[in-house]
């Protein structure tokens, strides 16, 4: 049996605008008229389907307009412009404590700033420096393996969290993946915690390496300074 | 919301030309104004660009904002304006719409578009909304740009069919069938599918 105004009785039904009186009016209608309910029985069934949508990131972007990004650039030239000789100057006190042999050193009473002729250098042992910097790689191996640690610790908390809510995700979402792309999923899933383990990985080698360049760096300059007259 | 982050105050201080303002109130709305022109569009390009044209629109007229409305009802109506615009453009410029692409139109791998888009989100959670995304991007793809934008209008944007009709410029009777027309035609595929 088909009602005539089942088209507009339907979509009046899913306003939400619809005052309460006209709604009891419309309902009472839809409990004598079997067309009209399975057809908004439906309408809602496609509302819900479509209102599965979730929300995208939004990718990057610009924002900024480019007359507002021309403004601001103009603003901010002043500060800039002040700023802009920082380094240099910089540049030019460190060149001159290099010409002027500046020294800085922490004896008990406290730092002691000296220009010339180095003594403290000069004085030195090189057994004293050798010792110092064995001392040295000790305390660089037992931060790195700290920092390892610490690495390893976080990388761990952070896989279990992705593990998380990626199960949940693929739970929640069961109903609507074919099984094909459950296997892409899980596939991609792999190779991202392979890629993981090796980031992880060359990370700590980067870290061993750049600590085994400094202490070498610094054996060379011990070295270079016992030598000097 | 504090005092200095209410839309008002954040207008006030773009339309003085401070970047931070506009951009703290851009980021505000991109979310709800991409996901608009994202199911619209069907794809990712396309909604970009609608996105900025929208945005680009809002920053032209900020000036005309008298706070008669709210905002978002302001910026809506510059966005639907703006995809109609963009559509009859299409039609104008480009061939027909092709119905029954994926979500974002493109035979590109999924996986690569994920990843590189965004890096906050662990990429296969993504790929799994994405996923779900497409199929209901595809089911209004099926649809034609006057019912799509209906469906948009009414189902996500939740507008009365008053000021479905006042916006499009159209009678609300209008606006009932044509929405109605798209909803059958939706519950057909849906069957098809098996979805329902």
């Amino acid at each position: 049996m088909s009602c005539k105004e089942t088209e507009s009785l339907v979509a009046d039904y899913l306003d939400s605008s619809l005052p309460a009186s006209q709604r009891r009016i419309l309902e009472q209608h839809m409990q004598q008229c079997e067309h009209c309910r399975s057809e908004l029985a439906a309408a809602q069934k496609v509302s819900a389907h479509l209102l599965q949508w979730r929300q995208q990131q939004v990718p990057q972007w610009n924002r900024i307009p480019e007359t507002l990004r021309h403004a601001r650039h103009t603003r901010s030239w002043s500060w800039f412009a002040w700023w802009q000789w920082a380094p240099v100057a910089v540049s030019l006190v460190l060149v001159l404590a290099i010409f002027t042999n500046v020294q800085l050193t922490q004896t008990q009473d406290g730092f002691v700033i000296a220009f010339g002729a180095n003594r403290t250098v000069d004085a030195m042992d090189g057994s004293v420096i050798a010792e110092q910097l064995a001392r040295f790689e000790v305390q660089q191996r037992l931060r790195q393996d700290q920092e390892f640690q610490a690495l390893a610790a976080r990388m761990e908390e952070r896989q279990d969290a992705s593990n998380i809510r990626l199960m949940e995700t693929v739970i929640s979402q069961m109903s609507d993946s074919t099984a094909r792309s459950l296997d892409q999923v899980l596939a991609y899933f792999e190779a991202i915690r392979e890629q993981d383990m090796q980031i992880l990985q060359s990370t700590y080698q980067q870290l061993v390496d750049s600590d085994y360049e400094t202490i070498r760096s610094v054996q060379q300059l011990a070295s270079y300074v016992q030598y000097q007259p | 919301m504090s005092l200095a982050d209410q839309d008002e105050v954040l207008i006030g201080a773009a339309l003085e030309g401070s970047a931070r303002a506009w951009e703290r109130l851009v980021k505000r709305y991109e979310g709800r104004v991409y996901n608009f022109s994202l199911r619209l569009t069907g794809n990712q390009t396309d909604a970009l660009d609608l996105m900025q044209e929208v945005f680009l629109g809002v920053y032209r007229n900020l000036h005309r904002f008298r706070g008669d409305s709210l905002f978002t009802t302001w910026l809506f109506r510059i966005a639907h304006n703006k995809a109609v615009d963009m559509n009859r453009c299409r039609r104008l410029f480009m061939q027909q719409d092709q119905p029954g692409g994926n979500a974002d139109g493109d035979d590109a791998d999924p996986y690569d578009r994920v990843v590189s888009n965004d890096p906050r989100q662990d990429p296969a959670v993504v790929l799994i909304e994405e996923q779900g995304n497409s199929v209901i991007s595809r089911h209004l793809e099926s649809l034609s740009w006057d019912q799509r934008l209906i469906v948009e209008l009414k189902v996500f944007q939740s507008h009365t069919f008053e000021e479905i009709a006042e916006l499009q410029d159209i009678p609300a009777n209008t606006a009932k069938t044509r929405f109605y027309t798209a909803l059958r035609k939706l519950k057909s595929i849906l069957e098809q599918d098996h979805v329902m």
